[in-house]
């Protein structure tokens, strides 16, 4: 037979198992949002601040080098848990930046020309559709939080001259925990508020707002009853305060450390649930 | 066990019942979905998908139950939606990938068989650009592609010729055609152009106000009335009709030639023929009444339900 | 002239958006009745109606609708009626006050435009939805409120893009029903669409364009006859259908012979269509060949569509 008809014909080959389409949906979640420029460059910015946390840490751990950088030896660098409340904080707020900027990538894409009826068509649950995006969101984020704070910490028990690992190792624990509750959070907030709008710029300044507004009403609710429980919805503090917790850093703000740590948890964990309601009010085949 | 089992099929949308008790076996090979807007075409086609549970009752989809078992059910359809339904971002073959890789292809097989896919339904170069640059035309054939990469074995087709040119709507109708007669996937298109559905399928399942107004085959239903017939003539058309009432027939003529006439056993079209060439009439068209596709229809609509709320489906065809 | 009161003139007319072409060098005369437009998508048909209802200027070429320009504003939008086939409405309203407002537009008094507002309404079997909001409609729905709108003003022109998109098989015998009626009351109704079986049922008068350039226009028939290079073609279902096709060829100018698909029928071309028929009854009459049916294969808006547009004609 010389004349070849390629006409349609039926699948025989192997078929994955289910859960790894979520890994699929993940994976091509993540390649979309890692393939515009201004995610990469994003990323390199975050970089910064840990080459100069580097660079502290390799200060702190050489007083020959600190001598040579500061001529009067009044500061002396230490790392302790204050010093890896600091890059968590910073790292965290980069986590922000990016999240505003990945998560509407994830989600406007689908929204923005109906293809929910056709992926949700496809064996994928909603919840399986919305996990994958959780999931993509997650690693990303991820790379910017406790990864480098934890690499941070590696080249501290790396450099320090004492043993310092088997003393600070909760310091460790608090960077790991810390980290996954913030950029769990973020992530669920991230993809609730993009499903919510239709445009992804106005997405992204939702999602700074969701972290900046209710500071602002907390500040008002705090100065006008005359209490700190308006704290609770100041996020970037109330999550400072967590961590200072978890990581037995010492205390940074006065008022702020009357906040309870279950009250914390309790209001991170209802606006995550307000998410999910919003994700499951637009996550919808029809 | 046919393709799709429904079994006093309940549906209901918050508080209304938009399907209403459906019971039923669908069997053919192309399974058209006919019905006024409102019907529940849409709630029937998402009730198989599993995005609706049944309130009461039960939907089979080849034995399995539409809503427990909709991962499984979902991994063997192939569903091309009405509406635009893509992500404009991706290009042709990436999404068709993407989309292959969801139903269950491990990477490579998906990407093997986008590309089949798309070669398939005729998108060439035009599989590298992304789809929010494509016509009309091609976003119909991109979700038409992307329902067939990963080999389903029922293909759910959303009035698939919507907004196509003549040209686009014929090979559209070609590529259902094929895909038909290849064998291994069967068939459920919804549409409001009888004539699609007449050339493609062949049972019919039409619903009205929820409820099924009819489900038959269509061959079946065609009775061929072999007395009842049409004529149109050129010609001294009078004397024509005068003859043929002279042999038996009963006619009625029309103007523009027409005539409409009801032959008795005894003549056959050769006596017509004879006369015709006695009289110099050319017969220039023929034909012989046979329930068609709209016939069956406007019989399911008028039914005893539209009678009572007092409307007349009474239509000019 | 006073015929130009009663017709659609376009005079050469020419429509270019920057450098991208919309319609060029067409010249257009459109009698009362129901003309339809075919073509495809992208070919210049939706150019065409907006510069048929003065929504958009031609780049040169004249335009007369009824021997009224655009710049009769009034007189004009007043007797032109446009169903257009973008689904887009302003929001918040529902289907009644839509209707209301745009037939306040025109500047009639409210009791006028209340009256035609139910009207419309009856006229296009919309009942009870029309009170609720257009947000929530079908699309089936949308269809008709659109439809509404244009013909609420009883405007003496009525162009339709694709009217029945989305009616189901009942709402769109009604719709054609509607309009048979309006051409009938001798309203010029230009309608375009894509089903071509339609086309045919609708209306005899068909305007084929094509990349911008006017194809054909005209009645279907005659279009068809002056498409020479194409001889006419018949089906002739049969018994026989290899011997009747011997017979043809014998005794006409027959030019080609196709075997049905389903070896029950026989496509035969011919030169001389009224010989053809002729020579039929004589063979018919012999009775060596039971003839089921006949009927012209190729006489229609599709056939005429296939020969003149063909498959290199869409735009993709």
């Amino acid at each position: 037979m010389s004349v070849y008809k390629n006409n349609y014909r039926a699948y025989t080959g192997p078929v994955t198992p289910l859960w790894m389409r979520i890994y699929v949906l993940a994976r091509y979640g993540f390649a979309e949002a890692w393939s515009s420029k201004i995610t990469v460059a994003l990323f390199t910015l975050s970089l910064l601040p840990f080459i100069i946390f580097l660079i502290i840490i390799y200060l702190a751990n050489n007083p020959i080098a600190q001598l040579l950088v500061f001529k009067n030896s009044s500061r002396s660098l230490t790392v302790d848990a204050g010093f890896f409340l600091g890059t968590l904080q910073t790292q965290s707020w980069i986590a922000l930046v990016l999240t505003a900027w990945v998560a509407p990538r994830l989600i406007s894409f689908d929204l923005a020309d109906n293809a929910l009826p056709i992926l949700l068509s496809h064996p994928i649950s909603r919840v399986g559709y919305v996990f994958g995006k959780f999931m993509a969101m997650f690693t990303s984020l991820s790379a910017v939080t406790w990864v480098p704070c934890l690499l941070l910490f590696v080249y501290q028990c790396y450099s320090s001259a004492q043993p310092w690992a088997m003393a600070n190792l909760s310091i460790a624990v608090g960077l790991f925990v810390g980290a996954v509750i913030w950029i769990a959070f973020l992530s669920i907030l991230g993809l609730a508020l993009s499903s919510w709008v239709k445009w992804r710029v106005v997405a992204t300044g939702i999602i700074f707002a969701a972290v900046f507004v209710p500071a602002g009403v907390g500040g008002i609710v705090s100065a006008v009853l005359r209490t700190q429980w308006g704290l609770l919805l100041n996020f970037p503090v109330s999550m400072s305060v967590l961590w200072q917790r978890l990581l037995g850093a010492p205390e940074f703000m006065r008022s702020a450390s009357s906040l309870p740590t279950p009250a914390i948890v309790t209001v991170l964990v209802l606006a995550s649930l307000l998410c999910v309601a919003m994700l499951n009010a637009r996550i919808r085949a029809r | 066990m046919g393709v799709i089992d429904l079994d006093r099929l309940e549906v209901r949308l918050g508080a209304r019942t938009v399907l209403d008790g459906l019971t039923g076996e669908l069997q053919g090979n192309a399974i058209g979905l006919l019905g006024p807007n409102g019907a529940g075409k849409s709630t029937l086609i998402n009730t198989l998908l599993g995005f609706h549970p049944p309130s009461k009752g039960s939907a089979r989809v080849f034995g399995l139950d539409a809503h427990r078992d909709r991962a499984r059910i979902r991994g063997a359809i192939g569903y091309m939606p009405e509406n635009d339904s893509f992500i404009g971002n991706m290009t042709g073959v990436r999404f068709v990938r993407y989309m292959a890789e969801l139903a269950g292809l491990p990477s490579g097989a998906a990407l093997e068989r986008a590309h089949e896919a798309l070669f398939y339904v005729g998108l060439g170069e035009v599989r590298y650009r992304k789809v929010n640059s494509y016509s009309l035309g091609m976003k119909q054939l991109i979700k038409l592609a992307q329902a067939l990469a990963h080999g389903p074995r029922l293909l759910i087709l959303d009035e698939p010729t919507n907004g196509l040119d003549p040209i686009a709507r014929l090979r559209m109708i070609e590529l259902i055609k094929e895909i038909r007669k290849e064998g291994s996937v069967r068939l459920l298109i919804s549409s409001h152009l009888l004539r699609d559905i007449d050339e493609t399928c062949d049972e019919v399942l039409i619903l009205k106000n929820g409820r099924i107004a009819a489900l038959c085959n269509i061959e079946a239903e065609r009775r061929s009335n072999r007395s009842f017939m049409e004529l149109e003539t050129v010609g001294a058309t009078e004397k024509f009709s005068v003859s043929i009432r002279g042999l038996g027939c009963e006619c009625a003529c029309f103007p523009g030639g027409r005539i409409k006439l009801v032959i008795p056993d005894h003549i056959e079209v050769r006596d017509l023929y004879v006369i015709a060439s006695e009289q110099g009439v050319q017969i220039r068209r023929m034909n012989q009444r046979r329930d068609s596709l709209e016939d069956i229809f406007l019989r399911a609509m008028d039914s005893p339900m539209d009678r009572e709320a007092g409307r007349s489906a009474h239509v000019s065809l | 002239m006073t015929q130009a009161n009663y017709r659609i003139l376009f005079e050469n007319v020419s429509k270019f958006y920057g450098e991208v072409l919309g319609v060029n060098r067409i010249t257009l005369s459109i009698p009362p009745g129901i003309t339809t437009l075919v073509g495809p998508n992208g070919s210049g048909k939706t150019t065409l109606m907006n510069l048929m209802t003065g929504l958009v200027q031609p780049s040169s070429g004249n335009i007369s609708v009824m021997g009224l320009t655009a710049g009769d504003a009034t007189e004009f939008f007043r007797n032109v009626g446009y169903c257009t086939q973008f689904d887009t409405f302003p929001r918040g309203l529902t289907g009644w006050q839509f209707l209301l407002d745009s037939l306040m537009l025109h500047g009639m008094s409210k009791t006028d435009a209340y009256r035609l507002t139910f009207e419309a309404i009856e006229r296009v079997h919309l009942g009870d939805a029309a009170f609720r909001k257009i947000a929530g409609y079908s699309k089936g729905m949308r269809q008709k409120i659109r439809l509404a709108q244009s013909i609420a003003h009883h405007p003496r022109v009525l162009v339709l893009d694709e009217p029945l998109n989305g009616l189901d098989p009942m709402a769109r015998a009604e719709s054609i029903a509607l309009f048979e009626e309006l051409g009938r009351q001798g309203m010029h109704l230009v309608i375009s669409s894509h089903i071509l079986d339609e086309v045919d049922r609708i209306s005899d008068r068909v305007v084929l364009i094509t990349g911008g350039y006017l194809i054909a226009q005209g009645n279907i028939h005659q279009v068809r006859q002056e498409v020479r290079d194409k001889p006419m073609q018949v089906l002739i279902r049969c018994d026989r259908p290899e011997l009747l096709a011997s017979r043809m060829f014998a005794v006409n100018h027959c030019v080609e012979a196709r075997v049905h698909s389903d070896g029950k029928g026989i496509f035969l071309r011919t030169g001389d269509i009224d010989q053809f028929y002729s020579m039929l009854n004589g063979i018919a009459a012999e009775g060596l060949i039971k003839i089921d049916a006949v009927a012209p294969a190729d006489d229609d808006a599709n056939a005429i569509y296939q020969y003149l547009i063909g498959s290199d004609g869409s735009a993709s």
